[in-house]
């Protein structure tokens, strides 16, 4: 359990493991949304209109997780730089 | 530790046995004495309840105010994980602590079997991972609609009245897709580590495994970190106001 005793050693962690999800949830949401579709249409007869509809949900869903996990990330990395470098109010007040 | 791979379990395949398998019957078929009555993952699975059980017991038994050895670990393992879920969700969060830490307790220990040599981790075998991860679904749903009652399908229309209808859709999808990444999440990386050892422990039995064991003990806690990491996500979200 060494990368529980350093704060900052475990933030690291922590942001480097919810990188590592941001590529699956694209995948799995576009492939959920694809099942969706396919058996919506075997269910309707409607064939291959609601597969490809629900493929694009799908990949509009994939990709708004993507944001949502990158909106994420930034908020941590900012809590992150003001954690080490102090006050981050006072560096931004210097910038402009 | 074979990852599925045809390799010597000898173990089980002899208690499958004595409960009652028959290996003249056709091998490879479903009467499989490797599978046939109790399938490995599954013995392997009750291995580290088993683990976990005795642990907690033998903890359990000698509490100490100073805390020493086997307490002293799992007082540093609970105690900084629950620092991290009162910092992602509030103090509200301590109150999933037992389960959060369970989980990730129970998928590190199933991880770490797989590095033991003649046993095999259960979660490089999908179903095990599956059930989780459902479990995982059911539970946020229940504790999002224990919280808000009727009020959870806020959760599911996003901000503007105007494009409920398909911000309904998307977050369907994509609330489906949790227990799915979740699952081939953990699936992949554990099996594949473990058919990376299989192939390295072919070419060159010690000198190359050795050094992975340690990437890979690495690779494993973070995979338990990352499922219980989630699971304390998709738990704020659903305990959160929705915005």
């Amino acid at each position: 359990m060494a990368f529980f005793k350093g704060d900052r050693h475990r933030e690291i962690i922590d942001q480097l493991s919810t990188a590592g999800t941001i590529g699956l949830h694209l995948v799995c949401s576009t492939f959920v949304g694809m099942a969706f579709g396919w058996y919506l249409d075997k269910w309707l007869g409607t064939k291959p209109w609601l597969l490809l509809v629900m493929l694009i949900f799908g990949i509009i869903a994939g990709f708004r997780n993507v944001i949502h996990e990158m909106q994420r990330i930034q908020q941590a990395d900012k809590k992150l730089d003001q954690k080490i470098n102090g006050t981050g109010h006072e560096d931004e007040k210097n910038d402009s | 530790m074979a990852g599925g791979l045809p390799h010597p379990l000898v173990i089980f395949r002899e208690l499958n046995i004595a409960l009652g398998a028959d290996p003249a019957a056709a091998a490879g078929s479903a009467l499989d004495p490797m599978i046939y009555p109790v399938p490995t993952h599954v013995w392997f699975t009750w291995l580290a309840m088993a683990i976990l059980l005795i642990a907690g017991l033998m903890v359990r038994r000698k509490l100490t105010l100073v805390p020493g050895g086997l307490q002293n670990f799992f007082e540093l393992v609970v105690g900084g994980l629950e620092d991290f879920v009162v910092a992602n969700i509030g103090e509200k969060g301590r109150q999933f602590m037992p389960i959060l830490v369970t989980i990730f307790l129970f998928v590190l220990t199933m991880n770490y079997l797989g590095l033991v040599p003649g046993c095999d981790a259960p979660t490089a075998n999908i179903n095990t991972n599956a059930a989780m991860a459902i479990f995982v679904f059911l539970y946020y749903n229940y504790v999002g609609i224990k919280t808000w009652k009727a009020g959870y399908i806020k959760h599911f229309l996003g901000p503007m009245p105007a494009l409920a209808p398909l911000m309904l859709v998307l977050e369907i999808i994509s609330h489906l897709a949790r227990p799915l990444s979740l699952t081939l999440r953990l699936f992949g990386n554990i099996r594949g580590e473990e058919i990376v050892l299989v192939l390295l422990f072919v070419l060159a039995p010690l000198y190359s495994t050795l050094p992975m064991y340690f990437l890979f003990i690495l690779a494993k806690s973070i995979q338990a970190l990352i499922f219980f990491m989630l699971t304390m996500i998709y738990l704020k979200g659903a305990v959160e106001h929705a915005h």
